[in-house]
Order: structure tokens, then sequence, then C-alpha cells
């Protein structure tokens, strides 16, 4: 028998204020139905015989249902069995986690495909456990999922999910902040926490930079957008590095450097900085503002108040995702999509 | 007092309360006071949606106009509307701001913008449209704001209007007050996609979506997509996810929705507790200067709705008066 996939598709990622003040790309519900189509195909080339997916209201699922119907149809077998699990729909992130813990409570999910921006993933791997994620970039500032193909990422999470790259090469551990407001339950971001001088969640993006004042990324690469691109264009923290980057900002015109950093799709921000250091994992850090709000992956989350305190911590190898880069690397060296004619 | 973190300066954050607090108790206190039969016709309540009409007008002035839905007393209060005149309206008097021909579900004042309620659903969509050309001719920086249901979006008249706002490049705002419900029939089972964003994006418009029930949330992204349209970069949709305490009009018996939803709703996504404990946690504003308000507020109601009972009806001589425009 071999393993399920899951698959949790936000309906609602990409919806935020930044397709007016920056321009931020929509993808629409038929587009990400298409994806999961699309990514179905390549599961089912590899053998998967079985997928769960998280229900929700936005369409996705019943224009999947829709598409594998057609394609049955016509008498084909493109896809695999397709179900839903059954939790129930609030509309919310709660969704999201519920359908992540409750995968990884199954025991025979190997692989959870994703499909979402930084904060689908970030619902996803607080509450996924050991279970791998692939991610598809579906959301605005798209700095942890890869851009890719999703046929390419159902190919190499079919291929890491039954055991044909071996799990060493198939998984990379990856790192998380956690994020902690008088020791109540951590709040985690997967690339970055940052503190800003704004107290209030209003419509969540981060895009006026005067307001940034501490930076903590998980990873630092300049070829991400979002608030990760202001430590990868300092200086570069790879994923697969231990530790991270801790900066201190400051207003443009008060800082001692300045970057131009592309913190929204389409928005080139002038940040300044004050310093940088390595941020080692597991030490718990506090920021200095005094009162202020925490963005998580380039959403303002948590607020918090003078008499308040806030740690935020480094964890290294925190989940797993599917290494797509390396098993298709794997698959071509081993030919294991290549078939002799008997 | 610390600093203030809010965008907004204390006194716009006193006035931003004060006028949901206004919504919330002129329709409180219409829910008791239809229930004697003394109000003609029907009133839909705009309770629990507060925010919304709030966050978005405070971005306007009396050039800007709007047109309402038939919920739309909330817009019409937050848009500067008398509420005397709207109280009298609704009792179908003679000092109603449409001398009492208009009634809740036609109330206007053009003074301020407000193009009117509307019992055709749909229909503000057309209407603001012509009201943003007219803006866009004057070149006054002016702009249009249609509000709308989720049921309502499914009209062709609001899609059509998107269309047209589309290649006019008109400056209007499309707002979907998205409260789970057409009437009775849930969001989920009347829309194809229940994601109005790609509505939007059919027509190439930008659209975001908001907390509706989050002042703060409609407040920053209505300003900002007010500003583009102010500033010539078109049209857009601003989608506001909230609920309604009430029924779709006053005597629905609300059995679509869950056993205990409206209590649940009132507990946890009430926006004036929202906004209240936020402002004041972050120290800005006492909880003794919203009390005020409360008061007020209350006082001014009560004075309406007695103005309202004690004013004359209309003369049958002013029937057709208001109706017919020659021009």
């Amino acid at each position: 028998m071999t393993p399920k996939i899951g698959i949790i598709a936000n309906p609602v990622s990409a919806r935020d204020i930044r397709r007016v003040v920056a321009s931020a790309s929509s993808i629409q519900i038929a587009d990400r139905a298409n994806i999961v189509l699309r990514t179905l195909a390549a599961l089912a080339a590899c053998g998967i015989d079985d997928v769960v997916m998280m229900p929700e209201r936005g369409g996705v699922g019943s224009h999947v249902v829709r598409g594998i119907e057609r394609s049955r149809n016509q008498g084909e077998e493109r896809f695999p069995r397709l179900s839903f699990l059954p939790i129930p729909v609030t509309g919310t992130v709660e969704d999201t986690r519920r359908a992540a813990a409750a995968m990884a409570a199954a025991g025979d999910v190997a692989v959870i495909v994703v499909l979402g921006g930084d904060g689908t993933h970030r619902a996803v791997a607080g509450a996924c456990g050991s279970v791998p994620i692939a991610g598809i970039s579906t959301g605005t500032n798209n700095a942890f999922p890869e851009h890719r193909e999703p046929t390419i990422t159902g190919l190499a999470a079919g291929l890491a999910a039954t055991g044909r790259v071996p799990p060493a090469v198939a998984f990379a551990d990856n790192k998380v902040i956690e994020v902690r407001i008088d020791g109540g339950p951590p709040d985690i971001a997967l690339v970055d926490a940052a503190i800003v001088t704004d107290r209030f969640v209003g419509a969540r993006a981060l895009w006026r930079t005067e307001t940034f004042r501490e930076l903590y990324v998980t990873f630092a690469d300049p070829e991400v957008i979002g608030m990760a691109a202001i430590a990868g264009l300092v200086e570069t923290v790879g994923r697969d590095e231990p530790g991270g980057l801790a900066l201190t900002l400051a207003p443009a015109d008060t800082a001692a450097r300045r970057v131009r950093a592309p913190i929204a799709p389409g928005l080139i921000g002038t940040i300044g900085i004050d310093s940088w250091r390595r941020l080692p994992a597991g030490t718990p850090v506090t920021p200095a503002l005094p009162a202020g709000a925490v963005a998580l992956d380039g959403e303002r989350e948590l607020f918090f108040d003078p008499h308040q305190t806030v740690t935020v911590t480094l964890i290294d190898r925190a989940f797993r995702t599917v290494d797509t880069a390396a098993v298709m690397r794997f698959a071509a060296r081993h030919g294991l999509l290549l078939d002799r004619q008997p | 007092m610390t600093n203030n973190p809010f965008p907004l300066p204390k006194d716009d954050l006193l006035q931003a309360y004060r006028t949901m607090r206004t919504i919330r108790e002129f329709e409180e206190r219409l829910h008791v006071e239809f229930a004697k039969g003394d109000i003609p016709g029907f009133v839909h309540l705009y309770a629990g949606e507060e925010a919304c009409a709030t966050g978005i007008m405070m971005h306007l002035s009396d050039i800007d106009r709007i047109a309402s839905t038939h919920r739309g007393h909330g817009h019409c209060i937050a848009k500067g509307v008398d509420v005397h005149a709207m109280m009298a309206e609704i009792y179908g008097k003679v000092t109603g701001s449409c001398r009492g021909k208009g009634g809740s579900m036609h109330i206007a004042d053009l003074s301020k913008g407000m193009m009117g309620a509307n019992g055709i659903l749909g229909a503000g969509a057309p209407l603001i449209c012509g009201a943003a050309l007219a803006a866009k001719f004057r070149g006054d920086g002016g702009v249009g704001i249609t509000f709308f249901g989720d049921g309502a979006s499914n009209q062709g008249t609001v899609l059509e209007s998107m269309n047209l706002a589309a290649i006019w490049n008109l400056p209007v705002i499309f707002v979907v007050e998205n409260n789970g419900y057409a009437e009775s029939t849930s969001v989920e089972y009347a829309t194809g996609v229940d994601s109005y964003v790609d509505r939007a994006a059919g027509f190439g418009l930008p659209g975001v979506t908001v907390d509706g029930t989050d002042f703060f949330a409609v407040h920053e992204a209505a300003g900002e997509i007010i500003r583009r349209a102010r500033e010539g970069g078109g049209p857009a949709l601003l989608e506001c996810k909230m609920v309604r305490f009430f029924g779709h009009f006053e005597g629905d018996a609300q059995t679509y929705k869950a056993k205990g939803e409206n209590d649940a709703n009132r507990a946890s996504r009430d926006c004036l507790t929202l906004f209240a404990n936020r402002v004041t946690a972050a120290g800005v504003i006492g909880d003794a200067e919203l009390r005020v308000i409360d008061r007020e507020v209350a006082a001014l109601i009560d004075d309406a709705v007695a103005s309202a009972k004690g004013a004359p009806l209309p003369h049958a001589g002013e029937l057709t008066t208001d109706v017919y425009v020659s021009y």
C-alpha cells in the first residue's frame, strides 16, 4: 500500500492590501484548482493512489473534483483517488492548522503539499509535526516556498513519499523563529519576525518602512521578497546554515546605513539599518522596543504593551520539507523516471 | 497617557467610536421601536457591521458620493446624515431627510453625498459609476463608493458596473459587505467562487479582503484604496467580512442561522468591543471617556425617537413633490 499525500490549498492567500499598495498578484480560485490538478497528475505518475485534501469553502476543492470527474468521463486515469478530511470548515487559518494536525495524526500521510504564501506554510509547519511539507507558492510574499512549476513539486513529493528517493536526500531540515509574549505559547515565523512600532493589526501587511525597528530572520537570501530581503542584502545566511540573523532597524533618515530592499512585490523600500549580527539557535533574545507589534513572515500578528515581555528564539531543525531540487537531481542520476522498453 | 500608537489622532479615534456607537444605538433602538408597530415598511438593521461604514467613511468628505443598500442606516450615519432627520424619515414624518417619503429603504441626503439606500439589490453600483464619472469630469478629486452584500454581488448590475468602472477608469470603490447571508441563503451555497477579489480580478480591478469587524483593518485598507482612486489609479474592490447581529429584516426568525450564532458573534466579533478594548488597553482613551460618549449617544437617540414620533406626517398634497424633476 503506497503512502498517502495530503494537500492543503489555502483559498484566500494573496488577498491583502498589497494588491493596492504594491503590485502584488492575485491567483484566482480556478488557477489554484489547476495547480492542484497538475500536482495530482504528477503524484499519480509516481504511483501515489490516495490523496487527502483539506476541505474549504473557497471553491478550490469543487473545481478539482470537477476536473477529476471530467477526466474519468473521458476514460482517463490521470489522477489519484481524492478524499477530503472530515473536519469542520471555519474559513479561517484554523482550518489549515486543523488539517495539518489531522494529516499528521493519521499516520499514513507521508508528505503534505501546501499551496499558499509564507503565512499558510507557517500555519502548516506549526501543526504538521514530523510530516514533511512540499511547498507551492500562491501567496504574496513567498520567501519560504520556492518558485517552481507545481508539476515538478508534485513529482518530487511523490518520489520522496514512495521512498524511491532516500529520506536523507529527499528531506531538508528547516529553522523557525519562536516568539513568546510573557512566556506564553509560542507563535512561529518560518522566515522573519519583525518588530514594528504599530500597535494594531489592521490590514496586517507590512509596507510602511518607517515603522520597522528590529528584524530576526531564519535565513537571509538576496533573491527573496519581503522582510527577509532586507537581511539578505546585508549578509546572506543559508536555509541550511545553523542560526540566523538579527538586525536593528531605524527610520531611514536617522540610521547608520540604508538599504533599498524589495519588501513587497513591486515595492522597493528604503530601510535604515543601525546594526546586525548573527542570531545563534536556542538563545532567547528580547527586543528593545517597549511596545509595538510583532509581524510574523510579513504580517502583523501580535502586539505587546510596555508591561509585557517578548522573547525571540531561533530553533534549528524545527520541521522538514521536501527538497525538490535534490529529489529531481537524484531521480535523474538514478533514472527513476527512465523506463527501458521490454 | 502613553504615546498614541494608532494611525489616527485621539480625536479621530473618539469620533470613530462615537459614530459606531451612534449606529449601534440607532439600530438597537429601531429593533425595539419597530416591534411596537409604529414604523411603516421594512427595516434592515446594520448592527454588528459598524466598523465597515465607519472605517471607510472617515476618509470621505461631502464631495464624495456613496450608494447604499437596503441596510443603509449605518452608511447614512457614518456619512454625516443628521440622526434626527433619519429617524423622522424612517417614521415617515415630514421632518425626515426625504420629507418622509423615502423611509428606511430609500433614505437619502444628497447634501452629504449619500445617494440613497436602495430597495433593488445591486442597483447602487451603476448609480455610483455615474457619480464617479461626474467627479472625474469635474476633476474635483471626489470618489464614489458603492456598498453591496454578498447576495447582490451576484447581480448583473454589479458585474456590469465593475466593467464600466474599469473601462472608464472611474474613481469607484466597490465594497462587498460580506455578512455570510444573502437574506437567508448562505454565501457558501449561493456563490460559485466565494472570493470577491476574484470577481474584481476578472475585470482587471485590484481587490483586498479585510476583517470587517476590525475598524483598523477597514480604515487602513480603505485609506489606501481611496487614495489610489483619488490619484487616478482607478476602481478597486474591498471585501469586508463581517457579521450582522439581527435578522435580514426585523421580524426575520433567522432559522437559517446556527443556534447561538448571534450570541457567539456578539461575544467574540463585536466591532465596538474590539475597538474599545484596543484603544483602552493601549492607554490612549480611558474607559470613562467612552462611557461619556455612550450616554451622549443614548440621549441623542432618545431625543431623535421622541422628535420623530411627535412630528407630523406629510400632507397628501405633497404626494408628487420631489418625485419628478424637470431638466
